[in-house]
This record gives structure tokens, C-alpha cells and sequence, in this order.
């Protein structure tokens, strides 16, 4: 009966041999006493000798080879017995081991993945753009809080990084633009504001970014103006991230026109405003817009933020660009106070003099391009807000019963990750109809 | 140095002879007869009995070892096991003459050793005795085990000696009803209500250890001796010559006190050594050392040759004779004393050793020489024995062994601890954390004078302990009550109240500390409460160690914190180790203090906190103040554990400048871990380590007045534990921090710190985290100590150009991403 040979364990710490030599040769004679073979722990050397006599009919690891200890190492028999079913056994059982062959396969494997993983970072690095930029992290986790734009940040860290009073800077900007909501808005407490006051002094100079016009006979460079890079930064961050599209619509205008008629030819001698179409529309809006909470409202993080107030931002052309200054609590105030808040905003807004305060917190924006013959167009959102109203010019129209009226277009742009096209659909019906009947809605 | 003595030149001079008295080897000569009238039948009956148990214990864990099976019990060892195949006469001889006041500290091979003295014990202890010891004992926890595991024992006798088996193999085997709850293992299980200490992993442990033991016994009048056990090997070992060499320091016998009654004079040690002829596999006689025969050293340390003997280990009377004697002599105050125990371990070194370093032939001639055969022969021919009834015994001690391997074996009813189910229970090991103020309140300590009286106290009073006047002008340094004055007052606060403290180290008395930090102690201490250590650091902490396992409280100082590394071993496996390793049973209230020099070059000036932050279960503190320093003290002293108490050289004598209300008269702590915002501040963060603080405020002023930046400073004041949260929080407020210490850079305690904020505070970072410490260089002379410890401007470099960068900002040192990549590329 052929017997199976096992590697010894010597020494618990010892978990496999190495074979050193093979003393027979498969097929030779072995005496009891006999060496078979020797080998090596980390420790010491070893001679294992034969305790039966017969002949070695299988070796089943070469010289060098690693052996677990308690695996077997070879066969010894009489001459020419079978020992196909024992070999089998012992395959059956070295599978589930880990011999040196297939530890290799093994590493193998992470090697490959770990590769991968740095092709991965590698690629990931290569095509995001904000991958590039050196941040730290507080100034990124602040970047978040607020909506601040990483990208319009001038670095003044150490080796060109982005530290929290460059975002700080940029927050400023955009706050005084109107472009973002203010800074206390989006930040819980766990940022204080006191490191930049020691810092200030110093960083006046920093922002001495070469401003310098390069020109050529064909074309002039004119370097971006704070408030042209913050508005690029605000309405390129609206396209790449919002889900927005506009719907067009139009109200027929005859009431708004003859009431603006009477506004114009009365006012004064009422002691009103003079109140023009677009205080009506912003008057409208603000009646309307409370019972579609979804379009007074931001789209942040994890949440839709709806407003219980009507904080309506009102778009102005200014010489240096796009402002935009908010009424706050529209909802509450009458036909005249809005109008005479608009105007006296705008005229702040125009003249450079606006607050920075008075350009932030906007719920919804409404932008009028009617005075310039527009007739429909695609207002870009104001990020973090929902909806943004355009109002266009009025344009002749004619009914199947043939009389005409004045049409005055709408084209109300809203996120669709905010909202739904039907429910937008619905504000901007309901927008109309006030519209198209505001004396009665002067009332409300 | 005390004045008492005078060192004439008349007499160093004068010519004469060292003369060596003769060592006595293997001068027993008691026969048969003689040894029947002396031990009695029952004596020798049972010392054949032991040695067979044994013989057997250690057999089964061979075959456990070797084939993963003993009889009828198929288990996989993974562990250690040395074992002590041939040695038995030798432990079961000595045990023979111990008792349970004496206590014994073996090595890496003493399976044999506990269970010899755990048989000796339970032979000596009467049955009520033995079942409240074994009930009480882990809350008979193990005892439960053992009770379960059969119907009946016969009489509590042997149900002790399977509970005595079953504790040592379930520790050898890692199980939760081991002795030490199976976290001390093969080579560290002890028991202590039988007299059995810590056997110790690393060669020669024990020796200091024991000193230890026995300055507790000896500064503490307590009855019994200490025997130290360590091989032959471990004669090679400073520690162990160390030791040896404390324990026969002249003043125990000549300057310290008389007046006690049992215990005085010599230190009631025994240095036995098992001399199995190999450390491992180096020879000792004839290869590794040169004493021939190891009783020899003996003559090196006293003029009496600690009373040396070399005798026969093969034969247990004649080492029940010797140890006899020697016990006689250190109980009359003649110690220390040394045996030379000639032995042969016939196993191997571990089951891995296949004895190249030996013939078959030598094995095969001490095999021959078996201890137990001989001794069974010697009795049967003297016709006291007969072969049936030995045989018998012999058979007993077989079915015995292999029930009590089944039953630790049983991973049911010998469970391992369930770090599963419960993850902490090994860190709530690390540190006993307890409170408490004397280690014997019973006791009333001893002093010399009224604690109003003297005379150090009497000055503190007259001294300023806060360290500005009215008009915010710092007092003149003479004045001041200082760092030094603080721990010093925390240090005589607890001599008054803890009877069983003691202090020492090197010129700690006279001197009063190489620092003056013990100035005044002298005066009030009797001198074994207070004494000069030989400048021997491994003894000074080892023998600590062993002095608090055995329930004292002691402060021990290394001069200088660069000598931490001759007490190496001390301090990284020894101290650290035992609460732990002892499953709570041994508590260990030891103060190491450690002086950081300055001006003292390359091997007196360095800070190695981070040495001993790395290992785990020891505590570290580095106070800079001196409220801090006493409140830290007083604390450390009021404490169960280990704690490393830094103190820098360059800050001994700063007053008090934080604490407005000054430092307290009366005693107060300041909690271990916890960090303390001296300054605040809102750019950002400094956490200083040590004496770096001063230079942290000068940084913070420069700041301040010339680039408007608000620093926030934070003291560790201790670095293990350590509570994250205030600096944290700070991080938080200022976005930015620096990490400051006098150690190497490289490896440091700020480098660690760094990454633990920075994992802990990313978010909130503005800057990565700075850590900064000296240079990776030797330290230069004093005069050029300014290049290599960081420095204020250092600090307010790597703020304006790396934390805050203010533009236009000329750096004085060089802090760039460039250059630290350079430096470390060459390792500097």
C-alpha cells in the first residue's frame, strides 16, 4: 500500500519549507532510515528520512520548490503500484491550498487593478477641468457652502493655492454683482469670518492680476472687468449645471396698455408714480408666483429652498454690465411701492453707488428685454433660483374674429431639476391671466 | 557622596592584594540516609512527584507542538513554548525552600519554575486557604472551569494542583481563564498568590525586576525574599549585571537605617542562575563567556562573592539545601547572594531547534543523567520507594495531564477573549487609570523632619508664584518661584502621604538632582527613602518596575533623556507591558522623570518624546510651566500608571507667567491629557510641545506686531493621552497650525500629531498642517544650537510663507517644498 509522505512541521512559526535537495530519484529504492530529501525553514535544515522501505513513485515538488507544511511531498510504494487515485486526491486538495502558483495569479490580480485605478485618477484628472486647481480645503468646503465660483478665485496661497480669503474675494464680488445669494445665506456657522481681517492688508496688492490690453493690427484683447468675469463665471455655472429650457407664451396687453395710458396721463396729479408696464408685470408677479412655491425657490444641494416672501430681483442694463437689484417682500407691498422701489434701485444700480447688500437674496428674477423689440428669447437662470420671467415687446395680433390686440410675449426659463414642465406651464398661465386682467388683480 | 565618609589619600595608596575567597562547586555531600532523616518519606515522595509532573507538562506541550496531538487530544499550538525537558530537579529543589513571602521572577523556560513553586504552595497551604486563594482569584473565574470539568477531585489538594495545570496551560494556550486571562502567554504567566512573579520574554528580565522586589521588601519591612531566575545566557546582559551590581550596593548594609527589625542589612536577593551551559545555542562555558564557571562572577561584586556556590541541579536535595542556605543568609542581612545551578535542558531550545550546535552523543550521555531516574533509583535502592507505587504515581500524573490538556484545548470551555463581541477589552487593559493617593494608607511614612520644617519649603515661601508684579514687570529669577520649585512641592506633598514611595536615581540624594529639582529632600527622607543610584539606568528603571508590581509607588529619574536608550529595554518592554500583560492585576505607579539638556551637545541634549509616545501603555507628559509642572506631578504621583515625566533644563527656572492667580501652596492636579490654550488667537494655531513654548510666543508677538496675524497658542503639556478636541476646535477658528518641539523633525511627536489633525480637521484646513522640530543632525555646541532647534523666526516663517503667505515676504530660513524634499531625499 503506497504511503504519502508529509512535509514536517518544525516549529509552529514555520508555515512552509523550501527542498533543498532530493537524496532519491522517483523510481529508486528506499530504506527505512534512508534520507529522502532535505530542506530549509527560515530557521534551520532539515533531513527527512524515510520510515518504510519500498520505492519513491512520485515527487511531487522539484528542488527549490516551496511546501506548505503538512502538504505531501511524495509517494513511496511498492514497484509499479497504482497511485493514480492517491495523485488525484492530493490535486483535489492542493486547489484549495495556496501553493506558489497560484499566490502568483494572485498578486497578480491587485497589481492590475492598482494600475487601473492610477490610469483612472489619471484620465480623471486629465479632462476636469477643477481637478487642476490647488484648493484647500477649507476654502473648497466654503466654495461648496457658498456657491462661490473656484474657478474666477485669484490664488494667493502658498505655491499658488486657492485659500479661504480668495474665495472670500470672490464671494464679495459676486454678492456685490447680485450673482450669488449672500454669503451668510449658504453658510452654516462653522466657517468664521475673522481670518480675513488680518489678511487684508496684504491681499490688496494681490489682486494686481496683469490686466494688460494686448492688441494687434486685426484685434484688441480688453481683459475681463471683475463684474464681466464674475457675470461669465455666474451664467456659464447656470448653463453647465441647470436643466433649464423656456417656455413662450404671450397675454393680450390691451388692459396694461390702457391702464399705463391713464398712469401716465393721471399720476402726478394723484400723487402716484409714474407707473410703467413692467412695475404692472412685477406687481403680477408677485401676486402669482406664491401659489407656485416651486418657481420662489432655490435649488440647492440635497433640498428645494421655497421662500414664504417674494424677494423679486429685477434685471438692469448698467454701463459695466448686467446688475441685479432685489425687491424684498414684493408680495406686500402695493402697485406704487413697487414701482417706486424698481426705479429708485435701478437708478442706484446705474449710477455704481448700489449696495452689495441690495444685489443679494433674490427668490425669482424677472428681466424685461420689450423695450428693445425683442420679441422672445431664452433668459438664462440666476442660479440657485428656479424660474427667470423675460418679458419681450408687444406685437400686434390678430383673433379669428378678426379684431387685433396687442400681444406681449413671456418666455419663462425654469430648472427641470426643480420642477416640472407642467407645473411651470401652469405658473405661466396663471401669470398671463393676472396679467391680462391687472385692475382686477390690484386688488389682491 | 555622603560627607560621612572620607576618601584619605594616606590610605588609597597603600600596596596590597585583592583577595578572592573560595566558591564552593558542587560541595554537596549529604547521603541517603542523611536525606531520609531530613525530608521524611512524604518530602521526598512528593519532590519526585513534582519533577514528574513536569516532565510530563512539558512533554505534552512538546507533542502538542510537534504533531498537533498528545493521547487521545488533537490541538494546533501556534506559540511559543521553551521548554525545560531535564531541568526539573533544579526548579523542584528550590521551590523545596521557598515560601509564600518569597517571590520568584523567572525567564522565557519557566513552565517548570511555576509549576514547581505552584506545587510547593499548594503543599503549604492548608485546604481552606488554598479553595479562598483559587475562588477569589479572576472571581474563580478559572477555578469554575477546572470544577466543571469532573465530578469528583478527591480533596481540594488535587483539585489545586489540576487548577495549577489547567492556569498555566490555558495562559500557554491563550485562553481567557488562563492566569493572566491569556494575555501574558508562555513566556510571561506568573501567579502571584503563590509567590510567582512575571517570567519575562526578554533574556535576563528579571534580573532588575527582582532588585526591585527586593528594595520593596527591604524599604518596606516585608518578610520573605526574592529570587531572581535567569539562565546562564543572561550573564552576557548589562541589565542583569546591572542589577547584580545595585543589589550589592555598599550603603544598603552601611549607611541605610538599622532601626527596623527583620529584613535589614544586604537586600534579600538571590541571583539563580539555571547554567544549562547555552544561551539558546551559543556556548557559554568554553564559547560565548569566559568565567569558566558562571558562580565565578560572583567574585566581581562584593568582597564577599555573593556568597556564591555552584552546586548540582541534577540533584534536587542538594539545590533544596543550597537555596536553603542561602535563604538563611539573606534573611539575616547578608544578601545579596548568587547560586550557580549546573542543569541540561535535553529538548531543544523551541520545537524548531534541530540542535545543530550539539552532538546526539551529549544529548544522548545527560539523558542518561535524568534527574528523575536517578533520583528514583537512589530512593528504591535506600528502600523507601518501591517501583509499583511510583509507577502508580506516574500514571496518576499521565491521565491528569491529558484531561487537563482536553479541557485547554477546549475552545468551549477554555474560550479565547472575544475581541468581536467585545473590541476594547484588551485597550481597557493598557491603563488602570485609578486614583490613588498612598499605596499603604495604613502605614504612616517615614521622615526626618515636619514637612513645615523644611527648609526648601520654608524659602519657596518668600518666592513670587506668579511671575509678574502689579505694574505687569517680571520679577528678578531669584525670586521666582519656579518649574523646578513645582515639581518639587508635588514631590514633598506625596512623601508626606504615600508611605511606601520612594525616589532615586543618580546623585538624586546630597546632590539633590543634578538640577536641583530634589534640593531639600535630603533632609526630610531617611536614606532608603532616598538614595544614589550606581549609574547603572537599567537597573534604576527595571527595579522600579518590579518595585511597583509588587504594590509600591516610586520615582525613579534618568539624568539625561539621551540615557533613555541604555534603559532601553526597561522602559519599552518592561514598564508598559505588565498592566496589561497582567489583565489588570498588577498596577504599576512609576514616575520616570527625564531631563531634556541644552547646551550640552550631541548626546546630552536631546528630546526623545517620541521614543516613548510610540510605545503603547505608557503615559508621557512635558509640562513648560510651573503650575503645570506641579499639577502634572501630582497627578502622575496620585496615579496607577506608568508616566514619563519630561522636564526641559532650559525652563527649570522660568515663573509662572500664565496662571495670574499664581501656583497654589496646596496640592492640585492638572488631568494627563489634556492640552491647555495659552494664548488665544485667531489666524493661527500653535501647539507647542515642551520648553518650544517661550519660543511659540515670541513667534506669536513677531507676528502680531509685524504682519497683523493673530496667533492661537496651545500647549500639549502631555502627548499620551491626548485630547484632540481644543485643537481641533482651534483649527477650526483659524484654518491653519503649526506644530512645534525641541526632538528631531523625522519621526517626531509633531509629525504624528500633524497627521492626526490633518485626518481629523481637513475640512477646516486652509494650509497643510506644519510640523516643525530640529534638524535630522547631531546637535552642535551651544553656540550653534540656534541653527538646529527651532526658533521663533522659524515659526513666523513658515506662517508668512507657507500658512498665510504675505506677499513680498522674505523668508530668514529656508521652508520651501523644494528644500524639504532635498533634506529628506538625503535623509537629513
Amino acid at each position: 500500500m503506497a504511503k504519502i509522505i508529509i512535509m514536517p512541521r518544525q516549529g509552529q512559526s514555520v508555515e512552509e519549507c523550501i527542498i533543498t535537495k532530493w537524496s532519491k530519484k522517483v523510481g529508486e529504492k528506499v530504506a527505512a532510515g534512508d534520507i529522502l530529501f532535505s530542506y530549509e525553514t527560515d530557521k534551520s535544515a532539515f533531513d527527512e528520512t524515510s520510515d518504510t522501505n519500498g520505492v519513491l513513485l512520485a515527487a511531487l515538488y522539484d528542488e527549490g520548490d516551496i511546501v506548505p507544511c503538512l502538504s505531501p511531498v511524495c509517494i513511496i510504494g511498492e514497484a509499479g503500484e497504482d497511485i493514480s487515485s492517491l495523485l488525484a486526491g492530493i490535486k483535489n486538495t492542493e486547489k484549495s491550498t495556496s501553493n506558489d502558483k497560484t499566490t502568483d495569479t494572485k498578486t497578480d490580480a491587485p497589481v492590475s487593478a492598482a494600475a487601473a485605478a492610477n490610469e483612472a485618477t489619471a484620465q480623471s484628472t486629465g479632462t476636469i477641468n477643477e481637478g487642476n486647481i490647488k484648493i484647500s480645503p477649507r476654502a473648497r468646503l466654503k466654495a461648496e457652502r457658498t456657491g462661490a465660483d473656484i474657478t474666477s478665485a485669484i490664488p494667493t496661497g502658498y505655491g499658488g493655492r486657492i485659500i479661504e480669503r480668495d474665495i472670500d474675494r470672490v464671494l464679495d464680488e459676486a454678492a456685490r454683482l447680485g450673482m450669488v445669494t449672500t454669503r451668510e445665506d449658504m453658510s452654516t456657522n462653522i466657517m468664521t469670518p475673522n481670518t480675513a481681517t488680518a489678511s487684508t492688508a496684504s491681499v490688496e496688492q494681490a489682486p494686481a492680476v496683469q490686466m494688460t490690453a494686448a492688441a494687434t493690427d486685426d484685434y484688441i484683447d480688453i481683459p475681463l472687468t471683475p463684474t464681466r468675469r464674475a457675470i461669465a463665471a455666474s451664467m456659464h455655472r447656470s448653463l453647465t449645471e441647470a436643466a433649464q429650457l423656456t417656455l413662450h407664451s404671450s397675454f393680450d396687453a390691451t388692459e396694461m396698455l390702457s391702464l399705463r395710458a391713464e398712469f401716465k396721463e393721471k399720476s402726478a396729479t394723484l400723487g402716484l408714480p409714474d407707473i410703467t408696464l413692467n412695475d404692472m408685470v412685477l406687481f403680477a408677479v408677485s401676486r402669482v408666483i406664491l401659489s407656485h412655491p416651486d418657481c420662489n425657490a432655490h435649488f440647492i444641494n440635497n433640498a428645494i429652498r421655497r421662500f414664504n416672501t417674494v424677494n423679486l430681483a429685477v434685471a438692469v442694463d448698467t454701463e459695466r454690465g448686467l446688475l441685479v437689484p432685489v425687491i424684498r417682500g414684493a408680495e406686500k407691498m402695493s402697485l406704487s411701492e413697487i414701482s417706486v422701489a424698481v426705479h429708485s434701485l435701478a437708478a442706484e444700480a446705474r449710477s455704481g453707488r448700489i449696495s452689495p447688500d441690495a444685489l443679494r437674496g433674490g427668490s425669482v428674477t424677472v428681466t424685461n428685454l420689450g423695450s428693445l423689440g425683442v420679441e422672445s428669447f431664452t433668459p438664462v437662470l440666476n442660479p440657485p433660483q428656479t424660474v427667470i420671467i423675460g418679458i419681450c415687446a408687444p406685437v400686434t395680433r390678430v383673433r379669428e374674429n378678426g379684431d387685433v390686440y396687442p400681444a406681449v410675449g413671456v418666455s419663462l426659463t425654469f430648472d427641470h431639476r426643480a420642477l416640472d414642465g407642467a407645473s411651470a406651464a401652469r405658473f405661466l398661465r396663471d401669470l398671463c391671466t393676472a396679467m391680462e386682467n391687472i385692475s382686477l388683480y390690484l386688488a389682491k | 557622596m555622603p560627607k560621612s565618609q572620607f576618601i584619605d589619600p594616606a590610605t588609597a595608596f597603600e600596596p596590597t592584594y585583592i583577595k578572592f575567597k573560595d566558591i564552593p562547586v558542587c560541595q554537596y555531600k549529604k547521603t541517603p540516609e542523611e536525606e531520609i532523616a531530613l525530608y521524611g518519606r512524604d518530602n521526598l515522595l512528593r519532590i519526585y512527584r513534582d519533577m514528574r509532573i513536569i516532565r510530563v507538562f512539558e512533554t505534552m506541550l512538546n507533542e502538542i507542538k510537534t504533531k498537533s496531538e498528545y493521547h487521545s487530544v488533537k490541538y494546533t499550538y501556534p506559540g511559543p513554548a521553551h521548554l525545560s525537558i531535564g531541568q526539573e530537579a533544579s526548579c523542584v529543589g528550590q521551590a523545596y525552600a521557598l515560601t509564600l513571602d518569597d517571590y520568584s521572577f523567572g525567564s522565557h523556560r519557566s513552565h517548570g519554575e511555576i509549576l514547581a513553586r505552584g506545587l510547593a504552595a499548594i503543599n503549604q497551604l492548608d485546604e481552606a486557604e488554598l479553595y479562598t486563594t483559587m475562588s477569589s482569584y479572576m472571581d474563580g473565574s478559572i477555578l469554575r472551569v477546572v470544577e466543571d470539568s469532573q465530578r469528583e477531585f478527591g480533596d481540594i489538594k488535587e483539585l489545586a494542583i489540576c487548577y495549577l495545570l489547567y492556569g498555566t496551560l490555558a495562559e500557554i494556550f491563550g485562553r481567557t481563564t488562563g492566569f493572566n486571562r491569556g494575555l501574558g502567554g508562555s513566556m510571561h504567566a506568573f501567579f502571584t498568590p503563590f509567590g510567582i512573579y512575571p517570567n519575562n520574554a526578554i533574556v535576563g528580565g528579571a534580573a532588575p525586576m527582582a532588585l526591585g522586589a527586593a528594595l520593596y521588601k527591604r524599604c518596606n519591612k516585608k518578610r520573605g525574599i526574592v529570587v531572581a531566575n535567569i539562565g546562564d545566557g543572561a550573564l552576557g546582559r548589562g541589565p542583569v549585571l546591572e542589577a547584580i551590581s545595585m543589589s550589592a550596593m555598599d550603603q544598603v548594609k552601611k549607611l541605610w537605617d538599622k532601626e527596623g527589625v527583620k529584613g535589614d542589612g544586604g537586600l534579600p536577593i538571590l541571583f539563580n542562575i539555571f547554567d544549562n551551559f547555552y544561551g539558546m545555542g551559543g556556548q557559554t562555558q568554553g564559547e560565548t563567556m569566559g568565567f569558566d564557571m558562571a558562580a565565578r562572577i560572583g567574585a566581581g561584586f562584593s568582597p564577599d562573592a555573593l556568597l556564591a556556590e555552584r552546586v548540582n541541579g541534577y540533584d534536587p536535595l542538594a539545590v533544596a539545601d543550597a537555596v536553603a542556605r542561602q535563604k538563611k543568609n539573606l534573611t539575616s542581612g547578608r544578601g545579596p547572594a548568587l547560586l550557580d545551578v549546573v542543569t541540561y535542558r535535553v529538548s531543544g531550545h523551541s520545537p524548531s531547534d534541530s540542535s545543530t550546535y550539539r552532538t546526539p552523543e551529549e544529548i544522548a550521555a545527560w539523558r542518561d543523567a535524568c534527574p528523575i531516574a536517578v533520583f528514583r533509583e537512589k530512593f528504591i535502592a535506600a528502600g523507601i520507594f518501591t517501583s509499583s507505587e511510583l509507577d502508580a504515581i506516574d500514571k496518576e500524573i499521565m491521565l491528569r495531564t491529558e484531561r487537563i490538556c482536553s479541557l485547554a484545548a477546549d475552545e468551549k470551555k477554555s474560550p479565547r477573549m472575544d475581541l468581536v463581541r467585545t473590541p476594547d477589552a484588551i485597550a481597557s487593559l493598557m491603563f488602570s487609570n485609578e486614583h490613588v493617593p498612598s499605596m499603604d494608607p495604613e502605614r504612616e511614612p517615614e521622615v526626618l523632619i515636619l514637612k513645615e520644617e523644611n527648609p526648601r519649603a520654608v524659602q519657596l515661601a518668600t518666592r513670587k508664584r506668579y511671575a509678574y508684579d502689579e505694574s505687569g514687570k517680571l520679577y528678578p529669577k531669584a525670586k521666582l518661584f519656579t518649574l523646578r520649585d513645582g515639581i518639587f512641592e508635588a514631590v514633598l506633598d506625596k512623601i508626606y502621604e504615600d508611605a511606601t514611595l520612594i525616589a532615586y536615581g543618580e546623585d538624586n540624594r546630597d546632590w539633590g538632582g543634578a538640577f536641583a529639582v530634589y534640593r531639600g529632600l535630603t533632609e526630610a527622607l531617611p536614606y532608603h527613602r532616598l538614595f544614589n543610584a550606581p549609574i547603572s539606568e537599567a537597573a534604576i528603571v527595571g527595579s522600579a518596575v518590579g518595585y511597583a508590581m509588587c504594590g509600591g509607588r516610586v520615582i525613579v529619574e534618568l539624568m539625561y533623556a539621551d540615557f533613555i536608550g541604555c534603559a532601553g529595554d526597561e522602559i519599552f518592554n518592561q514598564l508598559p507591558k505588565w498592566q496589561a500583560m497582567s489583565a489588570g492585576l498588577l498596577k504599576m505607579p512609576v514616575v520616570l522623570r527625564v531631563s531634556v539638556g541644552s547646551k550640552y551637545g550631541a548626546q546630552h541634549s536631546q528630546d526623545w518624546s517620541a521614543l516613548t509616545a510610540h510605545i503603547p501603555g505608557l503615559k508621557v507628559v512635558f509640562p513648560a510651566t510651573p503650575y503645570d509642572a506641579k499639577g502634572l506631578m501630582t497627578a502622575a504621583l496620585n496615579g496607577t500608571d506608568p508616566v514619563v515625566f519630561f522636564e526641559s533644563q532650559r525652563i527649570y527656572d522660568v515663573g509662572e507667567q500664565f496662571e495670574k492667580g499664581g501656583v497654589p501652596r496646596e496640592s492640585y492636579e492638572i488631568k494627563i491629557g489634556e492640552p491647555d490654550i495659552k494664548r488665544v488667537g485667531s489666524d493661527v494655531t500653535i501647539l507647542s510641545i515642551g520648553a518650544v513654548l517661550y519660543r511659540a510666543l515670541d513667534a506669536a508677538k513677531i507676528l502680531d506686531e509685524k504682519y497683523g496675524i493673530s496667533a492661537e497658542i496651545i500647549d500639549a503639556r502631555s502627548i499620551v493621552p491626548f485630547n484632540y478636541t481644543p485643537v481641533i476646535e482651534s483649527v477650526k477658528k483659524t484654518g491653519r497650525i503649526i506644530i512645534v518641539g525641541d526632538a528631531c523633525e523625522r519621526g517626531s511627536v509633531m509629525r504624528d500629531m500633524a497627521a492626526v489633525i490633518s485626518e481629523l480637521a481637513f475640512d477646516y484646513l486652509d494650509a497643510p498642517v506644519a510640523a516643525l522640530g530640529s534638524r535630522n543632525w547631531i546637535i552642535p555646541a551651544y553656540e550653534l544650537e540656534g541653527h538646529f532647534f527651532p526658533q521663533a523666526q522659524w515659526i513666523v516663517d513658515i506662517v508668512c510663507e507657507k500658512l498665510l503667505p504675505v506677499p513680498g515676504y522674505v523668508a530668514a530660513t529656508s521652508c520651501t517644498d523644494t528644500e524639504k524634499l532635498d533634506r529628506e531625499a538625503k535623509g537629513v
